[in-house]
Parts: structure tokens; C-alpha cells; sequence
């Protein structure tokens, strides 16, 4: 039962067109304020993208973590450090730092998208039929990666700490 | 159907846009949206070929949760340095942040 019935190619476009447009924005835009609030579309794009490939637990992480708490915190911390000067700031680059930025970008992202069209023919055209459910996710985080998991726990305490350390004002 | 290497272009293009942003931006603000630029399209690309693989496997997808997870850390402790920044320099053009140098 498809409640979506528009076919998976044009989706496949608007969502590439979101998520490439909101993050050319998000570096080009003059006020930082639509750059944070760019970042936040071009995340809710890439969050379209693993609903399309069947990983809705990862499009809830993305819209939760990524669009509710860094985006928050980032435009938070635009109005903590504010000043005419810093809106004024259009960042164009200068003399040939443009040029040079551009040709290493484009040299890296065709480089890398010339290789992906190469291998195409061996690569599949359409994602294998049955996915798995969302409650495998479970089995593997605990079962296949437990250590990790607990890593990363520490890590978020530290990184935590850190953070609090760093910004505290001292007297 | 929409092909395996239709994510890895759009991966590409974004990662060729974090780059851009990372090597000529002189905004702190704008080299940390860079880096989640950059750290987006490593996830998007676990994400399909662990959904193209065969047979079925979500291994990648616990990977963009831990990549996830680390990217909101890291970001955390950016945007604390960046107020340090700006509280001891009022500033935060990286260009003028140049005080280590010798």
C-alpha cells in the first residue's frame, strides 16, 4: 500500500535539489542567521533521503539531533557572538582564494563522482527487495557493537565536560 | 529505480561544497557549517550501500548513528571554542585569530 504515489525518481531530484541548494546557502548566504536556518533545510533533505532508503530510525536521529539541538545551539551561539562587524563580514574571498577554493572543490567532488559513474555499471541499479525491520537495529548496536557503544558514551561525557569547561567565565 | 551511484554523486557534490566552504570562508561560524556539510555526506553514503547490499545487512546504519552522534559532540566543542574566541579577541575572522603564530 504506497500512500506516496509520485515516482521514486523525481523525489530522488527535489530532494538532491534541497539538499544541495540549502547548503550552497548556508555557506553563500550574507545574513549568518538564513545561513544557520539553510543548514537546518538542507538537513531536513538529507533526513528525506534515509526515509527513501528505508532507515527512518536514522531520519528521526537527523531531524531530532541535527536540526533540534545543533542548528539550535549554532543559532544560539550566532546571537552570543554578534557584532556589526560580524554582520557586516559578507565573507567573499579574496583575490585568487575563490578560484583556488573552487578548482580544488570541483577537482575533489568530479574526481570522486567520475569514479562512482565509472564503477556504475557494477554497481546495483535498484535496492535489493526485503528490507530489514527497524527492530534489527537493536540486536546489532548491543550484540555486533558493544564497545563502540560504550566508547562513544564516555566520548559524549568528555566532550560534554569539555565544552562546560571551555566556555565557563572564569572570575 | 533510483541507482547506487546517484547517491554517491549527490555525496560528491556535497562534499565539493564542504570543501569550498572549509578552504576559503574566513568566518568561524561558516567553517563549522562547512564541516557538518562534509560529515553529511559520509553519512548519506553508509546509508545507501548499506541499504543496497545484499543480502540485507544494517551495519552501515549503526555506523551513521555513531558518526551522528559523534558529529553533535564535535560541534558541542566547536561552538564552545569559537565563544572563547570571540570572548578574548572579539572576533571570530580566522584570519585575525593568529595569535600561536610565531
Amino acid at each position: 500500500m504506497a500512500l506516496i504515489t509520485v515516482p521514486p525518481d523525481i523525489t530522488f531530484i527535489v530532494l538532491a535539489a534541497v539538499a544541495i541548494i540549502g547548503s550552497i546557502m548556508a555557506l553563500q548566504a550574507k545574513e549568518l542567521i538564513y545561513g544557520a536556518i539553510s543548514l537546518a533545510i538542507s538537513f531536513i533533505g538529507i533526513a528525506g533521503f534515509y526515509v527513501f532508503l528505508d532507515a527512518p530510525y536514522l531520519a528521526m536521529l537527523q531531524i531530532a539531533i541535527y536540526v533540534g539541538a545543533v542548528v539550535v545551539l549554532i543559532l544560539f551561539t550566532i546571537m552570543l557572538v554578534r557584532r556589526e562587524e560580524t554582520d557586516e563580514m559578507v565573507d567573499r574571498p579574496e583575490g585568487g582564494e575563490g578560484a583556488i577554493g573552487l578548482w580544488l572543490a570541483g577537482l575533489l567532488s568530479v574526481g570522486i563522482a567520475g569514479v562512482a559513474a565509472l564503477a556504475g555499471p557494477n554497481l546495483p541499479n535498484a535496492p535489493p527487495p526485503g528490507n530489514l525491520p527497524v527492530s534489527e537495529l537493536g540486536p546489532v548496536l548491543a550484540v555486533e557493537y558493544p564497545i563502540p557503544l560504550i566508547i562513544l558514551a564516555l566520548l559524549l561525557s568528555a566532550a560534554l565536560l569539555g565544552a562546560l569547561v571551555l566556555a565557563k567565565v572564569e572570575k | 529505480m533510483v541507482a547506487l551511484t546517484s547517491y554517491l554523486i549527490v555525496s560528491a557534490a556535497l562534499l565539493g561544497i564542504g570543501v569550498y566552504g572549509l578552504s576559503v570562508k574566513k568566518n568561524a561560524m561558516r567553517i563549522l557549517f562547512a564541516v557538518e556539510i562534509i560529515v553529511n555526506a559520509a553519512n548519506l553514503n553508509f546509508a545507501a550501500f548499506t541499504r543496497y547490499m545484499n543480502p540485507p545487512s544494517v551495519s552501515g546504519q549503526v555506523i551513521v548513528f555513531y558518526s551522528i552522534a559523534a558529529a553533535a559532540m564535535e560541534a558541542c566543542v566547536g561552538l564552545a571554542l569559537i565563544l572563547v574566541a570571540f570572548r578574548l579577541n572579539s572576533t571570530i575572522d580566522v584570519r585575525k585569530l593568529n595569535k600561536l603564530k610565531g
